[in-house]
């Protein structure tokens, strides 16, 4: 069987090429710091590497030893044990173990870098470490170490370039600088101006290898972003009380890259009390880290496809997997999930910061239509009986539902008179007193203050809908946070914790509905301006894009022929450029030529008058009347017509002796 | 203009970057995608930009005589009116600059690359500044004969070497190896010397013998004045008397070798020296030459070109590897290798080994 084998590659003599690549495995090691928090493994690597190539430039003809590949492979395996160790055990703790393993490997294995193929192998390896930086990377400098890598690649390639046709590091720098201005340029004006595709997620994003700090008992209590309990330090409440509201800051909790907007919800309660939201069923099941679909509900009978998050969590929070929902698979590194009653899923431990997972969820169809369309169920499946008691609210508060929701007719229509209701007459608030003993919180925000935040509407709007028979609960999480649609990600902060509804609509599952005032009722699936030309767009309201679009596409088939005239043109014209720039042969030039050439031209220059094309030398000279000028036309007079050119030093000295006069 | 390979790859690593940006949602893997799209883009225009002016130069830069060349021997002025900057002979060493006319601004890369009497040579550059950029290699001991450039190719491309440009250039003879030659002066008998130290030397005939500088006594009507002012001093024609010496030499039309052609032509090249530089002329094939550069070239091409064509007049020397040329009349008859000739015939045997 004929054996296999990739063509020998060159050993790569330049040392500017192998700079290069240690500075693109440098600025990608430095990305990691930066975005990664990890310092140890990278400046050791960083060192370890720059020995490498010295050893590996050094050593570059001799022949491979035996024992020295056995020793690099050691070491190789040696990284592995660590990353292995790492992201289990949380050895070394654990930051970014994959990141530092890819660094590991650069660091050995340039020791032995020999072939032009070593090096590239190391710049995609380097660049592989910059993937992993960008997953983690959530402001604009990080366009500054894509540029430099890829500056270090450029360099690579014009380096080893020069290497092979054996000329010097030497370049005209300026058409070289704008060429590679112009690509940085028109590189980050696609990547701003032309929208990004989003393929189908094949899978949630792998980021962290999971670790093996497993659940201790029962599931512990998820702490709260909008409600601090007094005497709680940490916070850790399985309820939500309306008595009490905590200060909410523009500190950011969490980043998120998503291709669709969407409430990232945690916890949900079902059984309200005096004023006290608290889940009903605390059974869960536990699962891997990774969850299928198939370990999931099916999709609902009518979404939209689905789209990927990941999170990426910037200070502690509870350990709850906060996403859009319904999901559709998930991956967080840690060692098992839970899964409580109502979907959420729940980590062992608190989520820490640089702590990243990611999800899939389905794009629910939240249009009027379907939601309208829903038919209601005869029975509606409550295994806690908790979902349709609405015996916590007053009779008034059920005669003002019943007086909303008076000329409704189905349950889409009734969920937004009564949300509708709620957004318009009342007002959204943070400076709320507290509720005076003995009342009840629903009561007093909807007949006495009139004003609230996101619980107060929420709680009334859930027990509201419970009071007419539609099946609600209070959903808690945060809101989509500030999207940023050139870098595709939401940047989620402490004020977007929120509160809203989830309705039982038979077809579609829950549906968040948010009666919070400023907001829309149903929550958007799509972002208005998916990708930036969008956000461009919008400041210039007098361009219209698909005007002319829309017009060709009226003349329906023949609108093909403006484009088809178009492109010919352009072929013809391209077609006729490079005939005009076809390669002729050229004749070697004599010693002399060009500088006699070069120096009749400058002659021609000074004299202000150049010669007319069908003007021969000779009457150009008579015309002009210049003495010295008649050595020179008989030079290029004896050059062009008898091929006899003067040697070099000697239109030098017709050189000098025109200047000095 | 053609894409290289390396283009394809860069095209390819964008794609797998925007598929990979599309699948895991990080757009920073679209920035580098596009910037490596606009990279190529940007290669090409820059490769189209570069390919533009650029013509091939070739020429000999220097030359390295080696021991016993004819250069050592040869005084000044003779070696003043030779080929610049010197003249080449076998076994000399020469530097071959290969430059790159630029008839704009500065660019760059350009190499060039092509047969060099028969050997492969390149030269290469990141820059070609505004006028020429050259680069001289050595190019060791050279043979007899015409040194041609042939299938030369200029190259040009962008510096990331995504787009490569390729054009031909024509053949050309960059320099023509001379045959060595000594004075065989010691090696003719004395009569024949005495002979040709009363050969005529220049008088005041009527065919112009060439230009020295002014003596006093000079008549001022032979001031030659163009050749005064180039030289910015007074220069005479010299006329040579009549009944000059003429040495007429008949080679071999078709030597059996290369290296009994060498001889013949180093052996013609000596007797021609030995004739001129005593005031003689020298008749080769269709050449009448006072010159000795213009019969060394003429050599030089031998057995090609017009020194092998027959004079019709009758020889003074006879040089040759067919015993049946010999000319009885001839001063002179020069027999080079092995073959057997007549033993009443007057001639001298020679192998192929120089010095004789």
């Amino acid at each position: 069987m004929r054996r296999l084998r990739l063509p020998r590659s060159r050993i790569e003599h330049s040392l500017a090429a192998r700079v290069c690549v240690l500075c693109g495995f440098g600025v990608a090691v430095i990305a990691i710091v930066v975005y990664g928090s990890d310092y140890v493994i990278p400046v050791v690597g960083v060192i370890a590497a720059t020995a490498g190539h010295i050893v590996s430039f050094r050593q570059r003809n001799q022949r491979r030893e035996f024992w020295t590949q056995v020793l690099l492979a050691g070491l190789i395996f040696g990284a592995l044990f660590y990353v292995i160790a790492d992201s289990t055990l949380a050895v070394f703790g654990g930051v970014l173990p994959q990141a530092n393993f890819a660094i590991l490997l650069v660091a050995i294995t340039s020791f032995d870098l020999k072939s032009r193929r070593n090096c590239y192998s190391s710049l995609w390896i380097s660049l592989a470490i910059l993937y992993l930086a960008a997953v983690y990377a959530w402001d604009y400098a990080f366009v500054l170490f894509a540029a430099g890598w890829l500056l270090c690649l450029a360099g690579f390639w014009m380096a080893s370039h020069l290497r092979q046709i054996e000329a010097a590091i030497k370049a005209p720098v300026r058409p070289v600088g704008f060429m590679l201005a112009g690509a940085l340029v028109v590189g980050l004006a696609g990547f701003i101006a032309i929208p990004q595709p989003s393929g189908i997620p094949i899978s949630p994003l792998v980021i962290s290898l999971p670790n093996f700090t497993a659940f201790r008992g029962d599931m512990e209590s998820a702490a709260l972003p909008l409600v601090q309990i007094a005497g709680d330090a940490a916070g850790a409440t399985p309820s939500v009380d309306l008595h009490f509201r905590g200060r909410l800051g523009d500190a950011p909790v969490m980043y998120v890259r998503t291709g669709a907007p969407a409430y990232w919800r945690g916890l949900v309660f079902d059984t309200y009390r005096d004023g006290v939201w608290t889940a009903a069923d605390h059974s869960y099941r536990q699962t891997e880290p990774y969850v299928p679909p198939r370990l999931l509900p099916p999709p609902p009978e009518q979404n939209l496809g689905t789209f990927v998050q990941t999170f990426r969590v910037l200070r502690p929070l509870p350990g709850v997997i906060n996403a859009a929902y319904p999901i559709q698979s998930l991956y967080a590194p840690v060692a098992a999930l839970r899964e409580d009653a109502y979907g959420t899923f729940h980590t062992p431990q608190q989520l820490t910061p640089g702590q990243t997972y990611s999800v899939v969820s389905y794009i629910p169809n939240l249009s009027p239509q379907s939601l309208r369309a829903a038919e209601p169920e005869a029975v509606f499946r409550d295994p806690n009986a908790v979902e349709l008691d609405g015996g916590a609210l007053s009779p008034r508060a059920r005669a003002l539902a019943r007086q909303v929701v008076a000329s409704t007719t189905n349950e889409y229509d009734t969920v937004m008179a009564l949300n509708a209701h709620l957004q318009g007459n009342f007002r959204y608030t943070l400076d709320l007193p507290p509720v005076p003993a003995g009342r009840d919180p629903v009561d007093w925000f909807l007949f006495d203050v009139k004003t609230g935040y996101c619980e107060q509407f929420a709680t009334a709007e859930t027990l509201m809908l419970r009071s007419l028979s539609i099946p609600a609960r209070l959903a808690t999480g945060y809101s989509t946070g500030d999207y940023d649609p050139v870098l595709n990600q939401a940047v989620v902060r402490e004020r977007d914790a929120h509160a809203w509804v989830e309705v039982w609509f038979p077809g579609h599952g829950w549906v968040p509905v948010d009666p919070t005032p400023g907001v829309p009722a149903v929550a958007a699936t799509q972002f208005a301006n998916h990708w930036a030309a969008g956000g461009v767009a919008r400041l210039l309201p007098h361009l219209t894009i698909g005007a002319p679009m829309a017009a060709v596409g009226s003349l329906g088939i023949l609108g093909a022929i403006p484009p088809a005239i178009a492109v010919a043109v352009l072929v013809v014209l391209a077609i006729a450029w490079l005939r005009r720039r076809a390669a002729r042969p050229l004749r070697v030039t004599q010693p002399g030529e060009s500088e006699l050439l070069r120096l009749y031209e400058r002659v021609q220059r000074k004299m202000r008058r150049r010669r007319a094309p069908p003007e021969t030398p000779r009457e150009y000279q008579d015309a002009m009347d210049y003495e010295l000028l008649m050595e020179l036309t008989a030079a290029v007079n004896e050059g062009v017509y008898a091929d006899r050119w003067p040697r070099p030093e000697r239109v030098r000295e017709i050189a000098e002796r025109l200047s000095s006069r | 203009m053609r894409p290289t390979w390396r283009a394809y790859g860069a095209l390819a690593l964008a794609a797998i970057l925007f598929w990979y940006g599309a699948t895991s949602a990080v757009p920073w893997l679209f920035l580098l995608a596009w910037c490596l799209v606009a990279l190529v883009v940007a290669t090409a225009v820059y490769a189209a930009w570069n390919r533009a002016g650029l013509s091939l130069h070739l020429r000999v830069a220097r030359t390295s005589p080696a021991p016993g060349s004819p250069v050592e021997d040869l005084p000044q002025s003779v070696l003043r009116a030779g080929p610049a900057p010197a003249p080449v002979f076998e076994g000399d060493g020469f530097g071959l600059e290969i430059g790159i006319v630029n008839a704009r601004g500065p660019r760059g890369p350009a190499w060039a690359v092509g047969q060099l009497g028969g050997r492969e040579t390149w030269a290469g550059t990141g820059l070609v500044p505004a006028g020429r950029w050259a680069e001289v290699k050595e190019m060791g001991a050279a043979s007899r004969g015409a040194v041609g450039a042939r299938g030369w190719r200029i190259f040009s491309s962008d510096p990331l070497a995504f787009f490569r440009d390729v054009r031909p250039v024509s053949d050309a003879t960059v320099l023509l190896v001379l045959p060595r030659f000594k004075s065989l002066a010691d090696r003719i008998p004395p009569r024949e010397l005495e002979a040709a130290t009363a050969a005529p030397r220049a008088g005041s005939g009527n065919e112009l013998f060439g230009i020295r500088e002014y003596r006093p006594g000079d008549s001022l009507r032979r001031i030659h004045w163009r050749s005064s002012a180039r030289r910015g001093e007074l220069v005479v024609r010299e006329y040579e008397p009549p009944g000059m010496r003429t040495v007429t030499i008949l080679v071999d039309p078709a030597p059996p070798s290369i290296g009994v052609a060498d001889q013949i032509a180093r052996i013609a090249a000596s007797e021609a020296w030995d004739c001129i530089r005593e005031g003689g002329r020298v008749a080769l094939g269709a050449l009448t030459s006072r010159d000795i550069w213009e019969v060394l070239e003429s050599l030089a091409r031998y057995p090609d070109g017009d020194a092998v064509e027959s004079s019709g007049r009758d020889c003074t020397v006879v040089v040759t590897a067919d015993p049946d040329l010999f000319d009885p009349a001839a001063r002179r008859n020069w027999l080079v290798g092995d073959t057997p000739a007549r033993e009443d015939a007057d001639f001298r045997r020679v192998g192929t080994a120089w010095p004789l």
